[in-house]
């Protein structure tokens, strides 16, 4: 054991001490007219900027508040290679706010070089008339200026420093973003007394990773209130975090994908606890003391925990109505989902009582959702919170109790034996459904054991049926009906589309996207306010089949895949789909009178791979007369990995080819 | 506000009311639903049940602006509008704001508190910096219907904007009731002019004052329809406007185009002047130039190497430009600061330029041109030559010099110089002028996969949008647009490339080489193959819907295309669309296609007319477009005469 652990130490310092490129290779105000002569960059030559290099630090010290500050030091270089890197040299800087203490930008310096007759010439921002500030939120100023003089070809440097007395607001790093780096550099210096939980992700590896241990002095000023301050002095010991990578490329956003945060290389810190000389404080905590801290929090839980008798004013009539447990829940579920609306689907927290929300019928998704628990609950049935991060949110850890993460509360209802999962902040969503954006994986019941929960997408089967009739009427003529089922979320969908353009207005526009041939009648939606199950379609038609020699007939009917859903020719993440899906066509069709069959497509079945994850059926026959079509898709997961895309986008592009086929009926002589 | 609670009375008698108490709903409020009559209730999200809009002007600098709204919503899809926006700046101040919520039956529910109205930034991403905030809020009702009540009191410290008086401005709302009093002192004068609306204001003496009332009740709700111009060339509308006003400390008068010139050329006055190494580079560039359209190019050029568009809109400085030193030293501007600074280069070049102002825009409506007022929202530079007249776009770091394209074509602008202001028109793009011209060979192969090369040229309004996104984007997001764009199922880009000529009239060519996987498809021993690979047009239109308003079609065009097909071996055709013409008002249509040999032969041209036509004229259209559709999505159909070749040895 020790002699492996020795190896292993040897190699880490070995590996530092020959890494000699580990230095920025620039420095600010360092520009020479060299600097200038790449008009283009190997890392990608379509870019049009380059960052150079972009070199972050973190530093605590003490502060005169009688605690500690952050210290956070930037310095970037870009070089603008034509008119549409311009918008690089618009900078924005958010600064935490919270009361009157705002985090303090300072030392800001700009500086645009362009090389005029082959010599640098500067040209500084001035800082004083601007820098211009905008005020966004309570919690979030910014400033913002732009760089002078900027031409093609100019190369722009700045840096800043910021100060912050928010220490869990410990600045995350993008090594990766929307235009290539040369040199992005992270580096972290964390006193022994508090610590940060560090989170990296992407699919890069840092060219340098350093560690080193090393001291620093503090001196932290309390002042007394009325009278002398106190100040103290002592040297702790720190570790000292540097990451370094090199050659980043930039990484483009594609069809389903959560959200690019996910997936570029990038580090996020969470504050975890202070330790000695200060005085021990689990600051993260464990999953069940987060909870516990959630539920006493008047901004989340602590309405929850009293006897809210007085909700009977708004649903005692509810619950008095009786009947099984799932019926009350479905009937307080309808209430809320009716009557309130959500202003805002992004909120973890409250920032009115129970009362207020029920009174004033609006709050975010979390008012919404905790005021159903409290509903529940008032009706006797077990329910608790749970929180989650929406997909656009990104991903949240099991690991790691870190409640800043989350964005999202539902509500977990226990029903006569069956769990129920509800979110009564969209209008039409079904009892027990949640719309896709909520399967974004790892989720968290607030309850006193706290136990994970998981939303997967690939446990959505998105399943729908189409099933298409034709036949020969007394004149001859073709005339038939559809019905279909699809699948919850495209009904969830349509439900959406016709409560904001009307009944009137969906079913014209409806009618011009159905198969174009036909002549449409009666169409019909069913179970439209059946909100949890699928709707129904359906409707009748007949064919304007002219006497041809030849009839040409797609079997599909409009219902085919037109499009193959991958596009791109290459994937460097994964491919994120909402749901699976599971979609059968049945037609069952006469011969057009008078005619005969000359041709039908070719039988075809294809897999996706050995596992069985993915099959494509197509299926026709003619037997006296009648033809028989089945064609069924089925992918049984959602996510896939880079390397399976090319297999994906092949088995696209045969359901496509076979969906565009004919049938061909010939004239009888 | 006005006490709307006990105004109910004296609608007893009326018939809805006297049914109502009857059967027990008396005390149904001023807005109770009741109240609306049905025939505004057909087809309406929202109805507009009150609106009354105060305009009192205390003096020529300084006014108070009243506006109440009471709307109705009826369901969801009304929800959109039930919220208050109000937007303040340096020049407007908002003073209060007072809300209320009622129920069905006219039963006030809530009251707006003042806690509950958000503050926020005006500023968007291009801007730099504005200092256009808005409040905003919104009761989140949803018990339908249901109705808000909203009071705003706005004071105006700079007088170069009046409301209009626009009664009616979205689709599927009706109108109850709406009124706009104007109030001044007796001796100002003020302006309006009535669109699609005959009535005469009522006018009132008072103390030293006259105050003028216009209104307007029970205007059924209208639907949008496709190629029909703005609504406020449909709805009715009254434009107000100033005669003496003022703006900071700037005053004007706003009674003919000549007089707003002159405020703008006077907003300008002296801030035309350029550094010294600045006049150098003119002269350097232009001295040993004789032709003025060729100093106009080279210093436009100049310019769009030297600046780029950053907005900073502070006070007066959302109408006066930056000076010319400032672009010169920092090398960006806005609008006003750029045109400024480009008019500064051409007069050190001995070349006249006039500052021009315009209402840009894609698809913009064109301004009122019978009612001076300040309608524009973006400055440009207009060069009369002794031929003709250059218009630059001086945001634009790629366009072509004295190009304008729908941004700013075909539209009036307001040239100023110190005489003033003059209504001018801007260039409209002819068809001959916006050609799409392709031409496509390609390879089918057994399997039905098509390799293709097309070379297209685009000119004029044809060129706008890939112009603008092949100048804005990297080679490969190109890539990815086209990938989003070309229609087809599956396929990849093989190589694409563009060359670009600048001139008045800018060329765009395009070559592409697509391979498409399974474009013909085949069953069995037959081959199913439509001939126009890339021209298939889109458009298909309602044709039960019984017209109202005029079709606007913005720009004329003609498209040509010419495609060779080479066909696998063994392969006849067994049906053959017949060439197809098309003859209309709106245009002339026509396709044809051969199959000689291996080779397959395509020809469609489409000549496409713009302008105004009567609604009358609208099944006609929707007739071309149909004729249109179905020949572009024509088939051909051939059927194997050979085996195929065997495979393998």
């Amino acid at each position: 054991m020790k002699f492996i652990l020795l190896i292993i130490s040897l190699l880490t310092v070995g590996a530092t001490a020959t890494v000699a490129q580990d230095k920025v290779p620039v420095k600010f105000g360092k520009v020479s007219p060299g600097d200038f002569a790449p008009k283009v960059y190997s890392i990608d030559s379509n870019a049009n900027a380059v960052v150079i290099a972009d070199v972050g630090s973190t530093e605590i010290v003490g502060n005169t508040k009688g605690w500690f500050s952050l210290e956070f030091k930037r310095y970037r270089r870009v070089h603008i290679l034509n008119k549409n890197g311009y918008d690089i040299s618009n900078v924005t800087i958010s600064l935490y706010t919270s009361g009157d203490d705002e985090e303090k930008l300072e030392n800001l310096k700009a500086v645009t070089y362009n090389l005029e007759d082959g010599k640098v010439k500067e040209t500084k921002l001035d800082t004083k008339s601007g820098v211009f500030k905008n005020n966004v939120s309570k919690k979030w100023t910014e400033r913002k200026f732009t760089f002078p003089d900027v031409r093609e070809g100019s190369i722009i440097e700045y840096e800043y420093r910021i100060k912050s007395d928010f220490l869990f607001n410990l600045r995350s790093w993008e090594f990766q973003g929307s235009i290539p780096r040369l040199w992005s550099e992270y580096t972290v210096t964390i006193p022994q007394f508090i610590n940060y939980v560090f989170m990296m992700q992407g699919y890069m590896s840092p060219a340098v990773r350093e560690n080193k241990a090393g001291q620093q002095a503090f001196s932290v000023t309390a002042s007394g209130g009325t009278g002398a301050s106190e100040r103290y002095n002592f040297t702790a010991n720190t570790q000292t975090h540097r990451w370094v990578f090199k050659d980043v490329p930039s990484l483009k956003e594609e069809s389903f994908t959560s959200t690019l945060d996910n997936h570029i290389a990038k580090i996020n810190f969470q504050l975890s606890e202070y330790r000695e000389p200060l005085t021990y404080r689990n600051v993260m905590g464990t999953w069940t003391q987060l909870a516990k801290d959630l539920l006493e929090a008047d901004y989340f839980g602590e309405g929850l925990r009293k006897d809210n008798n007085w909700l009977g004013e708004y649903i005692g009539d509810l619950v008095k109505a009786g009947g099984s447990k799932k019926e009350i829940a479905q009937r307080i579920y309808k209430y809320v989902q009716d009557n309130y609306t959500c202003t805002s689907h992004n909120g973890l927290t409250i920032s009115q009582n129970l009362r207020n929300i029920a009174k004033s019928r609006k709050g975010n998704v979390a008012e919404i959702n905790l005021l159903l628990t409290a509903m529940l609950r008032y009706a006797d049935i077990k329910a608790d919170p749970v929180i989650m991060s929406t997909k656009s949110n990104g991903y949240t850890y099991s690991l790691y109790p870190l409640i800043n993460l989350f964005n999202y509360v539902i509500c977990e209802a226990r029903l006569d034996e069956k769990t129920a999962f509800l979110d009564a902040s969209w209008p039409r969503l079904g009892f027990g459904k949640l719309t896709f954006d909520c399967y974004n994986g790892h989720a968290r019941e607030i309850s006193a054991d706290a136990p994970p929960l998981q939303f997967v997408a690939d446990s959505l089967m998105e399943r729908k049926v189409t099933s298409v009739f034709i036949i020969n009427d007394e004149q001859g003529k073709l005339i038939g009906s559809l019905q279909q089922t699809p699948g919850y979320y495209e009904s969830y969908r349509l439900r959406n589309r016709l409560a904001e353009k009307g009944k009137e207005q969906f079913f014209t526009e409806a009618a011009k996207t159905l198969h174009s041939d036909a002549v449409i009648q009666d169409p019909f939606i069913d179970s439209l306010d059946m909100l949890d199950m699928p709707v129904k379609v359906q409707y009748k038609f007949a064919l304007n089949s002219e006497k041809e020699d030849i009839i040409y007939f797609n079997p599909m009917f409009g219902e085919g895949w037109k499009e193959n859903p991958f596009k791109a020719a290459e994937r460097l993440y994964p491919v994120e789909m909402p749901f699976a899906f599971d979609e059968t066509y049945l037609l069952r069709m006469d011969v057009p009178a008078g005619y005969e069959v000359d041709e039908l497509p070719k039988q075809l079945v294809v897999k996706l791979n050995e596992y069985d994850e993915g099959v494509f059926e197509y299926r026709i026959t003619n037997s006296n007369g009648v033809i028989s079509l089945r064609s069924r898709l089925r992918l049984s997961r959602a996510n896939f990995q880079p390397d399976e895309y090319e297999l994906l986008r092949e088995f696209f592009s045969m359901v496509v080819t076979k969906h565009n086929e004919q049938i061909v009926f010939k004239k009888k002589k | 506000m006005m006490n709307n609670k006990t105004t109910a009375g004296k609608y007893l008698l009326s018939f809805v009311a006297v049914l109502l108490s009857l059967t027990g709903i008396a005390a149904d409020g001023e807005y109770s639903v009741a109240r609306i009559p049905q025939a505004l209730l057909k087809n309406a999200n929202v109805v507009r049940r009150l609106e009354t809009e105060e305009f009192i002007l205390k003096n020529p600098g300084e006014a108070t602006y009243k506006h109440k709204i009471v709307l109705t919503i009826m369901n969801a899809a009304g929800d959109g509008y039930a919220g208050l926006v109000h937007y303040y700046n340096k020049f407007v101040e908002i003073k209060s704001i007072e809300g209320y919520l009622y129920d069905a039956n006219g039963k006030e529910l809530k009251k707006l508190k003042s806690k509950d109205i958000q503050d926020r930034s005006g500023l968007d991403d291009n801007n730099l910096i504005d200092d256009t905030r808005y409040k905003e809020h919104n009761f989140y009702y949803k018990v339908y219907p249901y109705t808000v009540e909203y009071e705003v009191e706005l004071k105006y410290t700079g007088t170069m904007f009046y409301p209009d008086w626009y009664p009616q401005p979205y689709q599927l709302q009706s109108v109850q009731e709406s009124r706009f009093v104007l109030t001044c002192p007796e001796n100002y004068e003020f302006r309006y002019k009535a669109y699609q609306y005959d009535g005469q204001p009522a006018v009132a003496p008072g103390k030293g004052t006259k105050s003028y009332t216009w209104e307007i009740k029970n205007l059924p709700a209208f639907s949008r329809e496709v190629y029909a111009p703005g609504n406020r060339r449909l709805r009715p509308l009254v434009l107000f406007g100033p005669t003496e006003f003022e703006m900071q400390n700037y005053k004007g008068n706003m009674r003919n185009w000549e007089d707003l010139g002159k405020f703008i050329y006077a907003l300008r006055q002296g801030r035309d002047e350029l550094p010294d190494d600045v006049k150098k580079t003119v002269h350097q560039l232009t001295d040993n130039l004789t032709d003025p359209a060729a100093r106009v190019k080279v210093l436009y050029e100049f310019l769009q190497q030297n600046s780029r568009y950053i907005s900073i809109q502070l006070g007066i400085g959302g109408w006066q430009p930056f000076d010319a030193k400032f672009v010169a030293a920092k090398k960006y501007g806005d609008c006003k600061a750029l045109s400024n600074y480009m008019l500064a280069l051409l007069k050190e070049a001995g070349i006249p330029g006039l500052y021009t102002v315009i209402s840009a825009g894609e698809g913009r409506e064109d301004i009122f041109t019978d009612f001076p007022s300040s309608q524009f929202n973006h400055a440009i530079v207009c060069v009369p030559l002794a031929k003709d007249t250059l218009w630059l776009e001086c945001t634009d770091q790629f366009k072509s010099c004295g190009y304008m394209g729908g941004f700013t074509g075909n539209r009036h602008a307001l040239v100023v110089d110190e005489n003033g202001g003059k209504l001018v028109r801007t260039p409209l793009y002819s068809m001959s002028e916006n050609r799409q011209v392709r031409n496509i060979k390609a390879t089918l192969d057994e399997a039905g996969d098509l390799l293709l090369k097309a070379n297209t040229l685009y000119t004029g309004m044809q060129q706008d949008d890939l112009h603008y996104l092949l100048t804005r984007l990297s080679k490969d997001k190109l890539k990815e647009h086209l990938t989003e764009e070309l229609n087809f199922a599956t396929y990849n880009i093989n190589s694409f490339d563009y060359k670009e000529e600048k001139a008045r009239l800018p060329h765009l060519q395009e070559t592409l080489d697509v391979s498409v996987r399974g474009y013909a498809s085949i069953t069995g021993k037959r081959l199913f193959i439509v001939p126009n690979i890339m021209s298939k047009a889109g458009s298909r239109l309602d044709k039960d819907t019984a017209r109202k308003y005029p079709i606007e079609l913005r720009y004329a065009y003609v498209d040509i295309d010419t495609v060779t097909i080479e066909l696998p071996a063994g392969f006849t055709p067994e049906s053959v669309p017949a060439e197809n013409k098309i003859s209309s008002i709106f245009g002339q249509y026509t396709c044809s296609v051969k199959v000689e040999g291996n080779k397959m032969m395509y020809y469609r041209k489409l000549e496409h007319a713009g302008g105004l036509f009567g609604a009358s004229a609208y099944e006609e259209l929707a007739k071309f477009y149909e004729a249109i559709y179905k020949a572009d999505r024509a088939r051909v159909v051939l059927t194997r005469t050979e085996a195929p070749p065997a495979k393998g040895f």
